[in-house]
């Protein structure tokens, strides 16, 4: 059967007043009705560039300059505007990363939804608005007919996602792409709209392409997936295979560079050096030539051509790895979510903790009224969190959006003032001093931002932003013996000393971060919050800060506080984990011990939803995950926080807040009244005999 | 949306009694005697009259006292009596500010009835000839103060073509304005020119920005046409920020409208304020500064609830 | 580009473990943070650029620069009569010893048009300068402390803003004499006030910036947030304000001109030029007006392509990415 889409040696390029962008230099891929493809790679590989070619929604300067697509033996690339207008949300539909601004903010949902079947099918004003109520309904919102009179603002990051999709599809499209469908939204949130995009496929019987850059997406929704770089395809297969067999260094190496896998080896991130080539200027010979590992000269002279194994495995290089045949390949062992074994040696409070946070409060007042602003309510953002640190430990913080994790980092540095609780650094109470001794005391704790640039004064250069914390707190001595410092930082960091004269803004994401971190070490503190370090960096330079980090803390003997969304970071770099749920910490305890033997249902939850890049694993938890919405933390549910969504909710749970209590002599505790097991039996013995 | 708007009646409230409070700030700085201030030189023949005056005005009692007084005069409707025209300053507006209302009414909404479709021109064909062209008409209009505009459309229609002629409609009442419209369009045209540079700038920005937002692309990739997207999505939200434009460059339009009347001589407040200015008529001045600002505040009011009207993410 | 990228050649071909040793990884990461080969171009030196790429931008300097050569020293070398009258030479038109004509008091167009051009815009700079002084001081105070304070302050921004300029500047020129300096100080007192509240505005968000609250962290106080970090990171949006004030200023000096309450006799201004002639106009005498007037509009004009031109470049340094 003739495939629905077929993308033939596509060549796109963007012209800008500067420079000529090559974006891409001939793709090839095609779907077949009702299967789902996967385009992966990381920015700049051109996987967006694809989505948007296809429909011909290609940026300003944008245009096709050779190659065709074809759907459904049609030949749609050649197409006016004109046409392609309708093709667009009727034939194909299309869905982007983030809701909130690619809905129009002054027009109801339904008026959104109906416009697509107004203009498609010409329908009358109410046929489209009761088609729009139904398809709200198909896309699983509640209670459709009251929400599509709402307007985008007044639903939740997840709504407003059901919504565009059921835009794309109110017209049944044989093909819908999906651009980064859920990176702007929460990880239990994002595993809902993706099974509901798997869903919607099978029940309507739709072929999908999902772009995206998160590997454990792919591993469990695609059927054949793409892996492309610097605007190329560089290896195509069904995604078991490509998993099991990478046969293109890139995809080798970018597995490699993945928390998942390399946690569960205990080693080192592998961190592919270099950058991305630049596009408007791109190299001669293989575009991963200058950062590819087995890279021989014929490979930076000449381009490898496509190649296909056997077995329809498709992969761009002279020399690629892997087994030349799949079948070879031993079909792994279903990885065991849960698994025995010994924790890894957790250093219990033998030493003084370094960081002990107690019964930490912070409300934000809501403030309303007509004439005054009152306060009306707060926002319980934290409520009463207690744990500690250990020197030269890593304490990873997770949760959701408003589980507070972001407050109690800047609570601890002190850019919010508690509203009670104490924050003990080495013994002493930085909650309690007064501002001034705050500011003087406070250097023991440094704070990295996840947007270097934006933490930056962009007026400044390097020079002066790292000198500025020796200024303030009056450290380091003469202006030689400062430079010195900066000097020497700038090594550790992995930077060249002539970084200096620049601006922040010269510099790429990575760098960016590692002057980030730059700074916060300066004053050489103890304890250094990272507040989502590598979120908004690409995998493949994701693993050099992480690496980076790794080696500092084990230089200068430094604890982190990593605040992430991201469990498979966190359980890669820390000790010990902490799971926070709408101000409340839910789950405390050694990393392994809380990622595979999870004793909340929401840590387990969680777990499920992450995106894991092992197709078995994905399969397996398929079913799995959190249900429901974060509710607001104006007011939060009574009792356990975590109730609204719990499967396991009684009545105890909403009139009696479970207390946190330990599971096991490591350390790790829970605040349940149904955990998933019961504590270990030396915990009991250990209550008893104290 | 009902909390909004009580809010801002409050703020607006707020301001106008601040208003009152520098307008009365004014009224006591005039310099020398203000008995002669505000009844002019020839009181000096009645000693009897200065007493009385300060007695009634309360100027020998302590200033805050004389404001209150001022302030339960002003609520009662008495603006004050102008010596200089012998009436009341609050009859002399009720006859001159239809006139203004009508002439500023007019230019507002053939201003904003240009602007619309001009700025969107321009955001449409951005940097092309019709840009240049719409943006080198509007820095002239912005650039040449309104009196000079007013004298060379007098030069021009009036002097040379003779098709307009050089002064406002004279004469009492309303219906004059309407049997010699034709003597209306000159000043009409000015303050509408002016106002329309500004506005249609600021539309080709708003509509810009919003060309280049994500929900744009969405709705392309619905397959709306770039009309229809211009008209139904970009076009609203564009309105949006000129609501707010509008409200804040009131006093502005008044202005103009001051300056053009003087040019033409049409008896609207604006004309009123000018001739009593050069005879220094303070109770006419600040009467006129009060009431003017009273519709100032009122019109920016009127701007934030239609605002909030056009944008839901305000109302909900 | 490509040939400053790290190459792995220094790696052997069959080396899959990522490098162990601490000198290996060291390298490989210096590698990863070679940067760009541009030259450091500071903030300020980038605005400046796009600043005079833009046309229209060099041409309003340029016309100011002549406007203000002409004004200020070209009468050191064109003696026309610009001071008593002269009635017997009134109203000629242009012709030989008298390039643009005289006015109706017998005095030189062109000469009379340097000299009211010195006023105009001496006045218009000053007041426009006194006016950003205000308002930046009342605005940054109003933006940082926030509050009460700010509320306060602004609402008398909003009521003082509720008078059309005009009319205030008229009531107290009505009550005091106006000399050039008084002229000066009125219109500066009624122009500062959107000033401060777009300085509020900048103080407002740049207080919150991530960057401000980096420096907080590391123990750095408000003072040296305002004067190392939101000061002059406000400056440029200060720059674009002061030009379009000086637009403003010169032509609520030359309405004042030409209602007659501004500068008055037997000082001209190009407003009062105008405003001498207009009469004059009617009948024909061009002359006595076009000159005036086409200096006002070329001044503006020029001083609105120099703000325009400010404020992209100050928006590209914003965006540099």
């Amino acid at each position: 059967m003739a495939p629905l889409l077929e993308v033939e040696d596509l060549h796109t390029e963007i012209r800008l007043r500067s420079a000529t962008v090559h974006a891409l230099e001939g793709v090839n891929l095609t779907v077949e009705t009702g299967e789902c493809v996967g385009i992966v790679g990381e920015s700049g590989s051109g996987k967006t560039m694809t989505a948007l070619s296809v429909m011909q929604l290609l940026p300003p300067g944008g245009h096709i300059t050779g190659g065709r697509v074809t759907l459904d033996g049609q030949i749609i690339s050649t197409l006016s505007d004109d046409d392609m207008r309708h093709v667009r949300g009727n034939a194909i539909g299309m869905i982007f990363q983030d809701p909130m601004t690619s809905l129009n903010p002054t027009m109801t949902v339904g008026d959104q939804i109906a416009e697509t079947v107004r203009i498609h099918r010409g329908a009358s004003k109410e046929k489209a608005f009761d088609r729009a109520i139904e398809v709200l309904g198909l896309v699983g919102m509640p209670r459709p007919a009251e929400r599509v009179r709402a307007y985008p603002h007044q639903l939740s990051g997840g709504m407003r996602q059901r919504v565009m999709i059921a835009m794309a599809l109110a017209c049944e499209p044989r093909l819908l792409i999906a651009d980064e469908p859920t990176t702007a939204l929460d990880v239990t949130i994002q595993k809902q709209i993706l099974e509901l995009i798997d869903d919607l496929r099978r029940q309507l019987g739709m072929a999908v392409i999902l772009v995206t850059h998160d590997l454990g997406v792919i591993a469990g929704r695609a059927d054949r997936s793409v892996v492309m770089y610097a605007g190329r395809v560089m290896e195509l297969t069904g995604t078991g295979r490509l998993f099991a067999n990478p046969r293109h260094p890139y995809t080798e190496a970018l597995f490699e560079a993945l928390p998942e896998k390399a946690a569960e080896s205990t080693g080192r991130l592998y961190n592919i050096p270099g950058q991305p080539p630049d596009l408007t200027r791109p190299p001669v010979g293989c575009k991963f030539a200058a950062r590819c590992r087995y890279a021989q000269d014929q490979c930076r002279q000449q381009e490898p051509n496509l190649e296909e194994s056997s077995g329809g495995h498709v992969y761009r290089c002279f020399f690629p790895v892997g087994l030349a045949s799949d079948d070879e390949v031993p079909t792994p062992a279903v990885a065991t979510a849960e698994r025995e074994g010994a924790d890894r040696a957790v250093k219990v409070s033998d030493a003084e903790s370094l960081l002990s946070i107690e019964h930490l409060v912070k409300d934000f007042p809501v403030t309303s009224g007509a004439v005054m602003q009152r306060k009306v309510g707060s926002v319980s953002a934290v409520a009463d969190v207690s744990f500690s640190i250990q020197p030269g430990q890593t304490f990873g913080m997770v949760g959701e959006s408003g589980c507070g994790k972001t407050t109690v980092g800047r609570l601890i540095v002190g850019l919010e003032r508690a509203t009670s609780g104490s924050i003990l650094v080495d013994g002493e109470d930085l909650a309690a001093l007064k501002q001034r001794a705050r500011r003087r005391r406070g250097y023991k704790v440094q704070i990295m931002f996840q947007d270097s640039y934006a933490s930056m004064d962009p007026r400044m250069r390097v020079g002066p932003i790292l000198r500025e914390p020796l200024a303030i707190q009056h450290k380091g001595g003469s202006r030689r013996d400062q430079q010195a410092m900066i000097d020497a930082m700038l090594d550790e960091v992995g930077l060249p000393r002539a970084a200096v004269e620049r601006y922040p803004h010269e510099f790429s994401g990575g760098q960016r971060q590692r002057l980030g971190l730059a700074r916060a070490l300066m004053l050489r503190p103890k304890l250094l919050v990272a507040d989502e370090p590598v979120s908004a960096l690409d995998v493949s330079i994701q693993a050099q800060i992480l690496n980076l980090m790794q080696d500092l803390q084990h230089d200068l003997g430094l604890s982190y506080l990593f605040i992430s969304h991201d469990l498979s970071v966190v359980r890669y770099m820390s000790d010990t984990i902490g799971v926070m749920y709408l101000g409340k910490l839910v789950e405390v305890g050694p990393a392994d011990s809380v990622y595979y033997r999870p004793v909340h249902p929401y840590t387990k939850g969680l777990i499920d939803a992450i995106p894991v890049a092992d197709p078995q694993l994905e399969r397996a938890t398929r079913e799995k995950g959190v249900a429901g919405e974060l509710p607001s933390n104006i007011s939060p549910p009574s009792g356990c926080r975590f109730r609204t969504r719990c499967p396991y909710a009684q009545d105890v749970c909403a009139s009696e807040e479970p207390p946190l209590r330990p599971f096991s002599l490591s350390g790790h505790m829970a605040a349940c009244h149904f955990p998933l097991r019961a504590p270990e039996p030396e915990v009991a013995q250990a209550a008893v005999s104290a | 949306m009902a909390l909004y708007i009580v809010r801002r009646l409050f703020q607006a409230v707020v301001v106008l009694l601040l208003v009152t409070l520098i307008t009365f700030a004014l009224l006591r700085s005039i310099p020398g005697n203000p008995a002669v201030a505000i009844m002019g030189p020839n009181v000096f023949r009645d000693p009897g009259a200065i007493k009385l005056f300060d007695q009634t005005y309360g100027f020998n009692h302590p200033w805050y006292y004389q404001y209150l007084l001022w302030l339960k005069q002003l609520l009662r409707g008495d603006l004050g009596y102008s010596w200089n025209l012998n009436q009341s300053v609050a009859s002399l507006l009720g006859q001159h500010l239809v006139k203004s209302v009508i002439l500023v009414g007019f230019a507002v909404i053939l201003a904003v009835l240009f602007a619309v479709p001009i700025g969107m021109a321009q955001a449409v064909r951005r940097n092309k000839p019709t840009d240049h062209f719409f943006n080198g008409f509007s820095t002239f209009f912005y650039a040449t103060p309104s009196f000079l505009l007013g004298i060379l459309l007098i030069l021009i229609f009036s002097d040379k073509l003779g098709w307009f002629p050089a002064e406002g409609p004279q004469g009492e009442g309303v219906t004059v304005i309407f049997q010699n419209f034709n003597a209306m369009i000159l000043p009409i045209a000015t303050l509408t020119l002016i106002t329309l540079a500004l506005f249609s700038r600021y539309m080709r920005s708003a509509v810009i920005d919003n060309l280049t937002e994500d929900y744009v692309r969405t709705a392309r990739a619905k397959g709306v046409s770039r009309r229809q997207i211009l008209y139904r999505h970009v076009m609203r939200n564009s309105l949006i920020p000129m609501v707010t434009l509008l409200g804040l460059q009131l006093p502005q339009i008044v202005a103009g409208a001051v300056v053009t009347e003087s040019v033409f001589n049409f008896p609207g407040i604006g004309y009123l304020f000018y001739t009593q200015a050069q005879k220094q008529d303070y109770p006419t001045l600040l009467g006129i500064i009060l009431v003017v600002s009273l519709a100032v505040i009122v019109g920016s009011l009127l701007a934030d609830i239609a605002y909030a009207v056009l944008d839901p993410r305000v109302r909900y | 580009m490509a040939n400053n990228l790290p190459t792995s050649a220094n790696l052997p071909p069959s080396a899959i473990v990522p490098p162990s040793s601490a000198a290996e990884a060291h390298e490989a990461q210096i590698a990863a943070g070679i940067l760009p080969a541009s030259k450091p171009r500071s903030a300020f030196r980038r605005g400046l650029e796009v600043f005079f790429e833009n046309r229209l931008s060099v041409a309003g300097v340029a016309v100011i620069v002549i406007m203000v050569v002409f004004c200020f020293l070209g009468p050191f070398f064109y003696h026309g009569n610009t001071s008593g009258v002269n009635f017997a030479q009134e109203t000629l038109p242009p012709g030989t010893g008298h390039p643009l004509g005289t006015d109706q008091l017998g005095q030189d167009v062109l000469g009379r048009l340097m000299t009211s051009g010195q006023i105009s815009l001496t006045v218009g700079i000053a007041a426009a300068v006194l006016a950003t002084v205000m308002g930046v001081l009342w605005g940054s105070i109003a933006g940082y402390v926030g509050g009460v304070v700010d509320a306060i302050m602004m609402r008398i921004v909003d009521a003082v803003l509720s008078i059309p300029v005009l009319l205030l500047a008229l009531v107290i020129v009505a009550m005091v004499t106006p000399t050039e300096t008084v002229l000066i100080l009125v219109i500066a007192l009624t122009s500062w006030l959107s000033t401060s509240r777009l300085i509020r505005g900048e103080a407002l968000s740049l207080r919150v910036r991530e960057y401000v609250q980096a420096m907080r962290v590391m123990g750095g106080g408000s003072i040296r947030a305002v004067l190392r970090h939101i000061a002059p990171n406000a400056i440029g949006t200060i720059m674009v304000n002061l030009t379009f004030q000086v637009a403003d200023a010169i032509g609520l000096i030359v309405v004042l001109s030409f209602l007659g309450l501004g500068i008055r006799p037997p000082e001209e201004d190009w407003g009062a030029m105008l405003s001498g002639g207009v009469q004059y106009a009617f009948n024909g005498y061009w002359w006595l007006i076009i000159p005036s007037g086409a200096c006002i509009i070329l001044v503006i004009t020029a001083i609105l392509w120099i703000g325009e031109g400010l404020r992209d470049a100050v928006e590209v340094r914003l965006q540099r990415r």
